[in-house]
């Protein structure tokens, strides 16, 4: 009997891969009419969407979401200028107080509702209200007018550049008020409405998004646009790497250099490496003998193997920063001072400062995972041993490693705290506000830094760029001077993004403004 | 009999209520900023104070617990941190897809583990015989990590044959309404008579089913071995033989279904294993199961879902472990 029921399962098995090799031939269904099923595949290293909702989502979805929604301008990094998207115009009064946009007329968001100042409106208050993720972007806004359909003007408290924040990647998106109508769990339960290219199909537990053409989109479509989209999460690295060699997947980044390099010499795929607006920055708590003296925060700036870490950390898909600002955003400047790897100055700077070999032990924290900041780590604490200063590298998960951070005794606190920034705002106050503006209690000033005077100025500098760009870019160039001369953190890198693209794919142009973002209703295959 | 079922079934809700105990305290004690993680990145400290306050996190660690537990008891297993989501809604999604590759798993195991162990505990210190248990050996030992990348490397990249991982052609799923009855993809889709993607599906299981079959094959193989070798050694055998029936009668019928409780015991034993075991493959398999949504919840510290994970493997332990103690108990030699 039993070797009967393993005769009769083995047989069935033997089917079905039977029907496997008959069915190749003979799909049940068509896929459309054309028969043609032309889908961009986007292999993602993380989640693509944490938070459907656009008013809250802070991270990675707006890979996905800068497809779907819209906002009122763009911010091209490369020319420096603003595209216009759901607003075809803007002024400002003089003094930066008054901003008047004159609104795109016919666009409909995917369900049919109208695109209009009353969804400005409704879009920029409902995200202020809820007031998570980058809600603060518009803290400067008063009032928002509605003049006629197509008319909004905004009255802000204090000047401010309403056209960056306009275009900013994060809780700048216009949202449909029909969205009022929807139950609270909405966006929870994977949906979205917006003017964009593309409309969301279907979505598994944020693990894959498969997006699809709007076809009513404003912006028209060519015969050579893709019709379907997916962005799947697809986190080790090897499958991302076998997936684009296969051609499986037509665009992935976030590759290991040695993967870049072996896919360089294949041949088969493109690999374009573009700067980014990401940053590496180590941290000195500012506030704890001896890094409260300056002598030492310079002697440890001077510590660092800056040109290996690119080379061996980084495998060369980096740049050494200069000052706070990374290079393609405005405010940075070539002109400023930039630390050299020299040992002996550092031995000079550490005898000046009183400390003797052997004497100062510091812990340095990163986030456990990050394969660069370890290997970054490793090279500066055989750097310092050189020096006599010994480093106790700690790897922690992110919350644990900032909680840390967050504390209020200097003693139980990290001596330096190593960290990525990017840009949620195209601006320089970005980074010099949340990462150096004093701060009552810490959030991400992580170098404890007080400086009235740089605050002035950066504060200046902000409410410049509502009037005057060139005003303002000088105000936070004269900012980083302080900064490098205080040194309360270590500028280390300025990371590029590597793009890992088949050849077939065209019409890509990465925009570092949107980090990761593909903006899909660009490309094509040829 | 009833009464040590009882107290098996007792003992089980003991180590589940440690359990939860035990990882409530744990995920709470580590370093960590619950409020921060509800709230995202780059948060503001009002938001995190609203956070507090809505996670009640502002209360007692002892009060936390005691919610924590009383909602446990009705079902409720908290929402998780990072996506918002009930964690139960979550699991319901994620533990279908990790079931198939167990119970895939497990119909290996026994449809090759059983006759395997049979044909060498038959052919005993033959060829076979010594293939059989470098196989199972090798099986057991093999790293699984290992296994799977290496089966990737020859099927997808080398051979192209098979795809390198998740459950289902994404493209293949925009032609195609996909059925979702159970969860467990290849028997929705054969169920629903959708061939083409039942044989997707079926693809796209055969890695990581191998790799998660290799352990309980091995154990089964060697169990039923060396089950089978002391049973055909004992004298009923013997009558069996002097009255001359077949010696593959033998073997199947009388020897094997005297040797079946052991191997079911560390079948059970092996499917708690599996479970775990599956986790690993997930990750490399990139599979949408109960794996990967644990490690992207411990990755976050999102405890709720970090002790709704714990609580489930444990359970299945439990359960596993009970279904184990009953087989041996129905054995009449065992029952005093």
């Amino acid at each position: 009997m039993k070797k009967k029921a393993v005769l009769i399962l083995v047989l069935l098995m033997i089917l079905a891969a039977v029907t496997a090799c008959g069915s190749k031939d003979t799909p049940a269904q068509q896929p459309d009419a054309s028969g043609q099923m032309d889908v961009l595949y986007y292999a993602y290293n993380s989640i693509p969407v944490l938070n459907w909702d656009p008013s809250i989502e802070f991270s990675n979805g707006i890979i996905v979401m800068n497809n779907i929604y819209e906002q009122l301008l763009r911010f091209n990094a490369a020319t420096k200028e603003y595209e216009k998207v759901l607003a075809t115009d803007y002024s400002k009064s003089e003094d930066g107080l008054v901003w008047t946009f004159k609104l795109r007329e016919g666009v409909k968001f995917h369900d049919g509702t109208p695109f209009n100042a009353e969804a400005v409106k409704y879009s920029i208050e409902r995200t202020r209200e809820i007031g998570q993720g980058a809600a603060f972007i518009w803290d400067a806004v008063e009032e928002i007018k509605i003049l006629d359909d197509y008319t909004v003007e905004f009255v802000l408290s204090y000047p401010a550049p309403l056209d960056i924040i306009a275009s900013c990647p994060y809780a700048a998106f216009m949202m449909s008020p029909s969205l009022a109508d929807q139950p609270d769990d909405w966006f929870e339960q994977g949906n979205a409405n917006g003017t964009g290219p593309y409309k969301l199909q279907q979505t598994t537990m944020g693990d894959e998004v498969i997006l699809t053409r709007n076809e009513d989109y404003w912006g028209g479509w060519g015969d050579k646009y893709f019709e379907k989209v997916i962005i799947k999460k697809v986190t080790e690295t090897s499958s991302r790497r076998q997936m684009i060699e296969t051609g499986e997947a037509d665009i992935t980044t976030e590759l290991p250099a040695e993967d870049i390099e072996a896919l360089k010499s294949s041949g088969n795929v493109v690999v374009e490496v573009v700067p980014s607006f990401t940053n590496l920055m180590a941290f000195f708590n500012t506030q704890k003998a001896p890094l409260n003296d300056v002598r030492v925060r310079k002697a440890l700036s001077y510590a660092m193997p800056y040109d290996d870490v690119v080379e061996h950390a980084m495998g060369g898909y980096a740049k050494q920063s200069i000052g706070a600002i990374p290079e393609g955003m405005w405010g940075h400047s070539k002109d400023l001072y930039q630390y050299k790897h020299d040992l002996d100055k550092a031995k000079e700077l550490l005898n000046e400062a009183g400390i003797k070999e052997g004497e100062l032990k510091l812990l340095l924290t990163y986030m456990s995972g990050d394969e660069a900041e370890k290997k970054m780590a490793e090279l500066y604490k055989a750097e310092l041993s050189k020096i006599g200063v010994e480093l106790e590298i700690r790897a922690m998960p992110w919350e644990s490693q900032w909680d840390m951070a967050m504390g209020t005794d200097p003693s139980s606190q990290q001596d330096i705290f190593v960290m990525y920034w990017w840009n949620d705002l195209a601006t320089p106050y970005s980074y010099l506000y949340s990462l150096f503006h004093t701060e009552d209690s810490t959030l991400f000033n992580l170098s404890y830094y007080k400086n009235p005077e740089y605050d002035a100025l950066i504060d200046g500098a902000h409410e410049n760029s509502a009037v005057d760009i060139e005003e303002a870019e000088r105000g936070f160039i004269a900012a980083q001077e302080i900064l490098l001369e205080d040194a309360p953190a270590i500028f280390i890198y300025d990371k590029n993004t590597v793009w890992i693209k088949s050849p077939s794919l065209k019409g890509h142009v990465d925009n570092p403004s949107y980090p990761y973002v593909v903006f899909f209703n660009k490309l094509y295959r040829e | 009999m009833k009464k040590y079922i009882f107290k098996r079934i007792l003992l089980g809700l003991l180590v589940l209520a440690g359990v939860v105990t035990i990882t409530f305290f744990l995920t709470r004690v580590l370093p960590s900023n619950p409020a921060a993680q509800w709230v995202g990145p780059r948060a503001t400290p009002e938001q995190i104070a609203a956070a507090i306050k809505t996670l009640g996190l502002d209360k007692p660690l002892i009060v936390q617990y005691k919610t924590y537990v009383l909602n446990l008891l009705k079902g409720d297993l908290g929402v998780s941190l990072r996506s918002k989501q009930p964690v139960l809604t979550e699991l319901k999604t994620y533990v279908p897809p990790t079931l198939e590759l167990v119970l895939i798993s497990t119909v290996f195991a026994v449809i090759i583990g059983i006759p395997l162990g049979l044909y060498s505990a038959k052919k005993k210190d033959k060829l076979l015989d010594h293939f059989c248990r470098f196989f199972s050996v090798g099986a057991v030992s093999l790293p699984t990590f290992w296994v799977a990348l290496f089966l990737q490397l020859i099927f997808y990249r080398w051979l192209q044959l098979l795809p390198l991982g998740g459950q289902l052609d994404a493209k293949l799923k925009l032609m195609y309404e996909v059925p979702k009855i159970t969860g467990m993809l290849t028997f929705d889709t054969l169920i629903t008579g959708n061939m083409t993607l039942f044989v997707d599906a079926l693809k796209h299981i055969i890695l990581p089913g191998i790799t998660i079959s290799l352990y309980p094959i091995g154990l089964v193989a060697r169990m039923t071995r060396s089950a089978l070798l002391e049973i055909l050694g004992e004298d009923y055998i013997k009558a069996a033989k002097s009255y001359g029936l077949k010696d593959n009668l033998i073997l199947w019928k009388y020897a094997l279904k005297n040797s079946l409780g052991t191997t079911a015991t560390v079948l059970a034993l092996s499917v708690g294993y599996t479970l775990v075991d599956t986790f690993l493959v997930e990750a490399i398999f990139n599979w949408p199961g109960v794996g990967n949504y644990i490690s992207t919840a411990v990755m976050s510290m999102d405890y709720p879902a970090i002790i709704g994970v714990t609580l489930l493997s444990a359970s299945s332990y439990v359960i596993l472990n009970l279904i184990a103690d009953i087989i041996i108990a129905v054995d009449p030699r065992v029952r005093t």
